[in-house]
């Protein structure tokens, strides 16, 4: 069977399989006398017309036509789809406003919706009481700084002013003047998240030094703006999540660095072995921690020299050595030690590492284990006759790994075109190396996911020369 | 040589659901229906005996249900059964799992298999005991929650390792014909190939009645069931409340309630 060369031959293929997926797929490119007969099949059936509502991947346009529907479940079903366009939530909203007797819960499913308008949150800040609404809208990330700020005013003396408070110092979009008044008002759980907020204006910050409170503390403590005066105080904290604050900040000095490197806690030398700035001293210090996850933390450090790799290259735990391997600059030589490592673990490491070479991959394709035959198949240097005979592959794995490989020639992939697993078929659909026409046949694939996917496909195709 | 699986079609529940006007089920436009799992795991236990055998191996798989049940039927063959048989009849509607095990037995005597494999339980109603009263009815041997299973095609016994409470198993040699349900994990169960699922597609289902079965309408049916659906529902939601505010304040909040609960 032959592409189809236009949008009308996609949609009247997707009518004839009389699959509502499929028509879910080509909605947005048929025309008008076609969009009938698709919403027919698509919406004819409760049944569908539930699935569909609810399904993660059905597109908007596709739910936007849903939402006149005067049925309660697929209203409900279309307030929780976070597919559901901003159109045709605005439109649920008003719908819902319009009842006899509203729904509280259908108003917080609204309020929570990430494509909800700003006319629609601000609405709900200004007008609804239902706390849980009130909530989900200090919450709501699509919620602006004015939107925030009406509900801190409207509810400032309430009971759930706490909560909200809470939640607009988390917000993203809280602004630094709403910070300051939250900062002002607020607990010390809200000083914390104010502090510890990407909008917090330098004076709170000067404030918040005066804090003794560890939350409060540990916010301050990751702060770029901080002097060398308090990196330094606040490296001596006896709060160990403060420390771990002040070696994650990319300010800290040398010396504090050098401090924290012998930290008496696991966790703050953890960070510090993940700097990108260690001095030779540290990473020699951090080289031989007692703490397996420093070592492992350090060996996976694209900044560390030869003589670190090479002794963290024979490290008793399998953990460090396989962060060398994982390394993007472990040395080549190295790598061919690792690939002889008793434990799988390693040696898939080294199966995965762009770094490796061709030669070494060949060997590492004798391998038994799955995982290392995992690497070798998504390897980019990996040679084309290898992958191919990795397509035949027992373990699923396997095989998805030649799918998921950039170097995979069309000829390679073309036998997983016939894969058992519906996902891999699935995953061949956007793949660049395949033509349209080794694809097509997936649009009457029996699984109904690799037929959306594929109809989806060619569907865009048509947006596109459209637009 | 040849195995019974028992294949049941089971529904799962979306996340938001109505329950229908008799109050007895679930509306079923709200179901997702597929193969219950633990039968996945039978399927491919019995075709792992079917490719590892010198003897000639027929699977054959059997469930009870309606038209819709076909789906999964073919989902068994196209993974390799040799032959689906589907047992309906409306009078079995309402039936509890001993009935329906009464109904597979009969098709067992009519088929005569070697073995019979149904899973452990079916995930939409969780009796667990249709396997079982399959073995009741044809007085066989049965072994139930089999994590591990030895046999050969031809064998009088088998030797099965049953999961039981705290890891323990319990290695029993079982003699055949008998019933085994077949746990979670005993196996990898295949996906079915492109090529099977074409072939399954143009593959007879046996369509078989009650009266093929030498059953009657009398023998099946929530009136003649040992147990039937009195209702279903979703029980009422106890209270819950966030406390909020400082240690202080969400400690004389938690005062405040139980007094409240006390009627202080």
């Amino acid at each position: 069977m032959r592409v189809a060369n236009s949008a009308t031959a996609l949609v009247d293929l997707a009518l004839k399989a009389g699959d509502s997926y499929s028509a879910a797929a080509v909605y947005s490119i048929a025309e008008s006398k076609q969009k009938h007969q698709l919403k027919e099949l698509m919406f004819g059936k409760r049944r569908d017309a539930l699935a569909l509502a609810r399904w993660e991947h059905t597109p908007a346009s596709v739910l936007e036509a849903l939402c006149s529907a005067s049925d309660d479940a697929i209203v409900v079903r279309l307030d929780k789809n976070q597919n559901t366009p901003t159109l045709a939530i605005s439109k649920l909203y008003v719908a819902e406003n319009q009842r006899s007797k509203s729904s509280a819960s259908l108003t917080v499913l609204v309020a929570q919706h990430r494509h909800a308008s700003l006319s629609v949150l601000k609405n709900i800040a200004q007008f609804e009481d239902d706390e849980a609404s009130l909530l989900a809208v200090s919450k709501n990330l699509a919620a602006n700084s004015e939107v925030l700020s009406i509900l801190l005013d409207r509810f400032e003396s309430s009971s759930i002013l706490a909560a909200l408070q809470k939640n607009i110092s988390e917000h993203p979009s809280t602004s630094p003047q709403l910070l300051e008044q939250l900062y002002e008002k607020g607990d010390v759980y809200v000083k914390a998240a104010v502090i510890g907020h990407a909008n917090c204006p330098l004076q709170l910050i000067d404030k918040a030094l005066l804090e003794e409170n560890v939350f409060i503390q540990r916010q301050l403590a990751a702060d770029k703006r901080l002097n060398n005066e308090v990196i330094s105080r606040l490296s001596l904290h006896q709060d160990k999540s403060v420390r771990c604050a002040v070696a994650s900040n990319a300010i800290a000095s040398n010396d504090v660095i050098k401090l924290l490197a012998v930290d008496e806690s696991d966790v703050v030398r953890r960070v510090i072995a993940s700097r990108l700035d260690l001095t030779s001293h540290v990473i020699s210090r951090l080289m031989n921690d007692q703490d397996v996850w420093v070592r492992q933390k350090l060996a996976r450090n694209p900044t560390v020299s030869f003589g670190v790799f090479d002794k963290l290259s024979k490290d008793l735990q399998a953990d460090v050595r396989r962060g060398v391997a994982r390394n993007p600059r472990c040395p080549v030589k190295l790598l061919h030690l690792l690939a002889k490592d008793e434990d799988y673990w390693v040696r898939s490491a080294v199966a995965y590492q762009h770094r490796t070479s061709k030669q070494l991959l060949i060997e590492l394709a004798d391998d038994t284990a799955v995982d290392v035959l995992s690497g070798v198949a998504n390897n980019p240097n990996t040679p084309q006759r290898l992958l191919k005979k990795l397509t035949a592959s027992a373990e699923a794995d396997v095989r998805r790994g030649v799918i998921l490989n950039p170097s995979a020639t069309r000829l390679t992939l073309l036998p997983l075109l016939e894969d058992a697993y519906y996902l891999h078929r699935l995953m061949l659909v956007g793949n660049s190396k395949l033509k349209d026409k080794d694809k097509w046949h997936l649009c009457f694939d029996p699984d109904y996911q690799v037929r959306f996917t594929a109809f989806k496909y060619f569907a865009g195709h048509f947006i596109k020369s459209s637009s | 040589m040849k195995i019974l699986v028992a294949v049941k079609q089971v529904a799962a529940l979306d996340e938001d659901f109505e329950i229908r006007a008799d109050e007895k089920d679930v509306d079923e436009d709200f179901l997702l229906y597929d193969l219950n799992e633990w039968d996945d795991f039978s399927l491919e236990e019995a075709m792992k005996i079917k490719e590892a055998g010198t003897t000639e191996v027929e699977v054959v798989v059997v469930s009870v249900g309606p038209d819709r049940v076909d789906e999964s039927l073919r989902k068994c063959l196209a993974k390799g059964a040799d032959r689906a048989i589907r047992v309906w009849d409306d009078s079995i509607e309402g039936s509890d799992a001993i009935a329906i095990g009464r109904i597979l037995a009969a098709v067992a005597k009519k088929e005569a298999p070697d073995m019979i494999f149904a899973g452990v339980q079916s995930s939409d109603q969780a009796y667990a005991s249709t396997g079982i009263s399959t073995a009741a009815y044809l007085n066989w041997p049965h072994a139930a929650v089999v994590a591990d299973l030895q046999y050969q095609a031809g064998n009088k016994s088998a030797v099965v390792r049953r999961e039981l409470e705290g890891g323990l198993l319990q290695e029993v040699e079982i003699n055949c014909p008998a019933v085994l349900t077949i746990q979670l994990g005993i196996n990898k169960p295949r996906y079915a190939s492109l090529r099977g699922i074409k072939q399954a597609a143009a593959k007879p289902i046996e369509e078989v009645t009650l009266s093929d079965i030498g059953l009657s309408g009398a023998d099946v049916g929530a009136g003649n069931s040992m147990s039937h659906v009195r209702r279903m529902y979703i029980p009422a939601k106890g209270r819950a409340e966030m406390i909020e505010g400082t240690i202080a304040e969400q400690a004389a909040k938690l005062i405040q309630i139980m007094n409240e609960f006390k009627g202080v």
